[in-house]
C-alpha cells in the first residue's frame, strides 16, 4: 500500500507546470554545473569554474550554515515549547554578538588602549588583535559572556512581557516580539552606534590552504563549537529528565500539566537554551564576517526562519538541517549570480522545497 | 445534602459543582463520590459533560460554584500540575500520549515528579502491559489504539495513584479488544486502585462497576449500584436502548 500511494503521489507531483519546472531547471543546473567544472561550453552551458572555486563556497556556506542552524534551534525551541515564532531572536544575536565582542576586546586589550574603546568595541581590530590564536582567553571569555548576558536577557524579556501574555493567542505574542526586536535593536544601536565596526583583523587569523580552500582559525573553532553544541543540546534533550520533559510539554501541553511537569519551569528552561543558542550564534558570526552591526541579527533573522520552515517548524534536527542547506545554497549560488542575489535563491529554494513537503524537511517527526 | 452524596468518607467528594469553559457553563450542581477502592462509572448521553466532569477535577476547566475535595481538602484552584502529587492519575480520552516520546519516556513522564525513574515501577507496568515492554524503544504515535490506550493507562499507572480517572478507554477500540481493556481496568480495581471511570460502553461498564452515576445535561439523574442501573426499566430505556 506504502509504494502505491508514493508512486501515485509522484505521478500526481509530475503533472504540475512547477514540479516540472523545477525538476527541469535543477537538472539543467547540475549539468552546467558538471560543464563548468569540466571547463567546457556546450550550447548555453558550461563555462570554467575552478573546482576550488566551487569547494569555497561549500566550505563558506558550511559555516554559515552552521550559524543559521545554531540561532534556528533556538527559534524552533522557543516556537515548538512557547507556541509563537518569535521574531526578536535575530537581535537576540546582535546582543549576544556585541556584548561578547566587548569582554573579549576588554580582556584582549586591557592596559594598553582604552578602556571606552575597548567596552563600545571601537578600538582599532588590528591594535587588540583579537584572534582565535593570539588571544584564545579573550575569545572564549566573549562566548562565555555573550551566553550569560543573552540568558539573562531572554530571561528578563521573558518576565517583562511574554510571561503577562502566557495565556494570549500566538499572534499576540509574536507582534509583542516585533516590538522586543525593535527596543533591542535601537538599544544596541544607542550603545554602539549604527555604524559597522570591524572586530578583527583578516590579517592576524592564521588560515590555511586544503585542496585549494582557504580554512581559517576562526572558521574551524565555529565547525568544533557549533557541532559541539549541537551534539549536547541533542544529548540534553534525548538523555535528561529535563530534556524529555520538555519534549514531552512540547508534544502535549495539557497532558505534560496533568503528568506533573511543570510548565514555568519548562518555559524558563527552553529561554535558557534558545537565548544562549542564540547568542553563542551571534558573537561566533562576528569570528568569520569580522565586523558587527546593529542590524546583523535582524538580517540574518529571516534566512534562520527560512531555515526552520524548511526543516520543519518544531524540529530541532530541522533546524540544523534546514540551516546547512539554506547556508550552502546562499553560497552555492555565487557560481551563477552576484553576491547580493545569494540570498533570494535560498528563499527561492524554499518555497520550492515546500511545494514539495509542505510540513518542511522534517515536519511531522516531531522531535521537539 | 444532596441525595447523591453517599459517603462522609470518600477519597473523592464532589459537591454542588458548577463549571465550565469561559463562561459557558456545562456542569451545574453536580455531586459524586468515589470511595477508597471503589470502582465508580459515569454515563450519560454525549454533552452530558461527563468528560467536563473529569476535567474539572485536574482544574483544567472554568471553576464557577462548588467543591472538589480530595481525602478531606479542597482542591479545586489548585494548579493542575500539583494535582497529580496528591495521588490521582487521569487518563484523558484523546491525546492521552506523548506521541514524538517513545514508550518507555512516556512512562517516565508518568514518575516525572518522582526524583529519579522508578525501575521497578516501570517493570510493573510491563508486567500488566507486556506489550510495552516489546515496544518500549518505539515512537508512541507509531502504535496502534489500543497499545495506546494501554500506554496512557500505564503512564497513569507509574505513581500506583489511590484514585485513577479514565476517560472513554474503549473509544475507538476494536470490539475484541473492549473485552480485554475492561478486564485489565477490573484487574487495576482488584488491586486496591479506586477507578472513576466516563463510558460511552454503558452497559458493559455499569455491568462491571460497584457505583454508577448517569448525568444527563450537566446534572446528576441517577445514582445507583451498577446492577441497579441496569435493572431499572427507566434507565435502560432513556440511556442503553431499551
Amino acid at each position: 500500500m506504502g509504494t502505491s500511494s508514493a508512486t501515485g503521489r509522484s505521478r500526481e507531483l509530475l503533472a504540475r507546470p512547477t514540479v516540472v519546472l523545477t525538476l527541469g531547471g535543477g537538472v539543467l543546473l547540475l549539468l552546467d554545473l558538471l560543464a563548468q567544472l569540466a571547463q567546457v561550453d556546450i550550447w548555453i552551458i558550461g563555462g570554467s569554474l575552478p573546482f576550488s572555486q566551487l569547494a569555497n563556497y561549500l566550505w563558506t556556506g558550511l559555516i554559515l550554515g552552521l550559524i543559521i542552524g545554531l540561532a534556528g534551534v533556538g527559534l524552533s525551541l522557543t516556537y515548538s515549547i512557547l507556541n509563537f515564532a518569535n521574531f526578536a531572536h535575530g537581535d537576540y544575536l546582535t546582543i549576544g554578538a556585541f556584548s561578547g565582542w566587548s569582554v573579549a576586546y576588554v580582556i584582549a586589550g586591557l592596559g594598553s588602549l582604552d578602556i571606552a574603546d575597548l567596552v563600545l568595541v571601537t578600538a582599532a581590530p588590528s591594535d587588540v588583535g583579537a584572534s582565535v590564536a593570539s588571544t584564545p582567553v579573550a575569545v572564549l571569555v566573549g562566548l562565555f559572556a555573550a551566553v550569560v548576558v543573552t540568558v539573562l536577557l531572554g530571561l528578563a524579556i521573558d518576565k517583562a512581557v511574554y510571561k503577562p501574555m502566557r495565556n494570549s493567542e500566538g499572534i499576540s505574542l509574536l507582534i509583542a516580539s516585533i516590538g522586543v526586536a525593535f527596543v533591542l535593536r535601537y538599544l544596541a544601536a544607542l550603545l554602539f552606534g549604527t555604524g559597522r565596526l570591524g572586530v578583527t583583523a583578516a590579517s592576524q587569523i592564521p588560515s590555511t590552504n586544503v585542496f585549494g580552500v582557504t580554512v581559517s582559525a576562526h572558521q574551524l573553532t565555529i565547525l568544533v563549537v557549533a557541532v559541539a553544541v549541537m551534539v549536547a543540546v541533542h544529548l540534553l534533550l534525548q538523555m535528561t529528565t529535563i530534556g524529555k520533559a520538555m519534549r514531552a510539554m512540547a508534544d502535549n501541553r495539557d497532558l505534560a500539566r496533568i503528568t506533573g511537569i511543570p510548565t514555568e519551569r519548562m518555559i524558563t528552561a527552553t529561554w535558557i537554551l534558545g537565548s544562549g543558542l542564540a547568542g553563542a550564534a551571534g558573537y561566533m558570526r562576528v569570528l568569520t564576517r569580522g565586523t558587527v552591526g546593529f542590524n546583523d541579527g535582524y538580517l540574518l533573522l529571516l534566512l534562520i526562519f527560512a531555515a526552520v520552515i524548511l526543516g520543519g517548524i518544531g524540529s530541532i534536527y530541522g533546524a540544523i538541517a534546514g540551516g546547512l542547506l539554506i547556508g550552502i545554497t546562499s553560497r552555492v549560488a555565487l557560481v551563477w549570480v552576484p553576491g547580493e542575489f545569494g540570498r533570494p535563491i535560498a528563499f527561492g529554494l524554499m518555497i520550492l522545497l515546500l511545494l514539495f513537503r509542505p510540513s518542511g524537511l522534517f515536519g511531522g517527526v516531531e522531535t521537539a | 445534602m444532596s441525595e447523591f452524596k453517599t459517603s462522609d468518607e470518600g477519597l473523592l467528594q464532589v459537591s454542588s459543582l458548577d463549571a465550565g469553559y469561559g463562561d459557558l457553563q456545562i456542569l451545574s450542581d453536580v455531586d459524586m463520590n468515589v470511595d477508597d477502592g471503589e470502582y465508580v462509572t459515569i454515563v450519560g448521553p454525549n454533552g452530558a459533560g461527563k468528560s467536563t466532569m473529569m476535567k474539572s477535577v485536574f482544574g483544567l476547566t472554568a471553576y464557577m460554584a462548588g467543591s472538589i475535595e480530595f481525602r478531606g481538602s479542597e482542591i479545586h484552584g489548585k494548579n493542575p500540575e500539583s494535582i497529580i502529587h496528591l495521588g490521582l492519575s487521569y487518563v484523558p480520552q484523546n491525546e492521552n500520549i506523548f506521541e514524538s516520546l517513545t514508550v518507555r519516556e512516556n512512562l517516565e513522564m508518568g514518575a516525572y515528579i518522582l526524583d529519579a525513574v522508578p525501575d521497578e515501577q516501570i517493570q510493573a507496568v510491563y508486567d500488566r502491559f507486556p506489550i510495552l515492554e516489546d515496544r518500549s524503544e518505539q515512537e508512541a504515535g507509531t502504535m496502534s489504539g489500543g497499545q495506546r490506550q494501554m500506554l496512557a493507562m500505564g503512564r497513569a499507572l507509574m505513581l500506583d495513584p489511590d484514585l485513577l480517572m479514565l476517560d472513554e478507554p474503549s473509544a475507538g477500540l476494536a470490539p475484541d479488544l473492549v473485552d480485554e481493556m475492561f478486564d485489565r481496568i477490573d484487574r487495576i480495581n482488584d488491586a486496591g486502585t479506586a477507578v472513576l471511570m466516563v463510558e460511552q460502553n454503558a452497559k458493559e461498564a455499569l455491568s462491571r462497576c460497584d457505583r454508577g452515576y448517569v448525568l444527563v445535561n450537566g446534572e446528576n439523574r441517577y445514582m445507583d449500584s451498577g446492577d441497579t442501573l441496569l435493572g431499572d426499566e427507566q434507565v435502560r430505556q432513556d440511556f442503553l436502548g431499551g
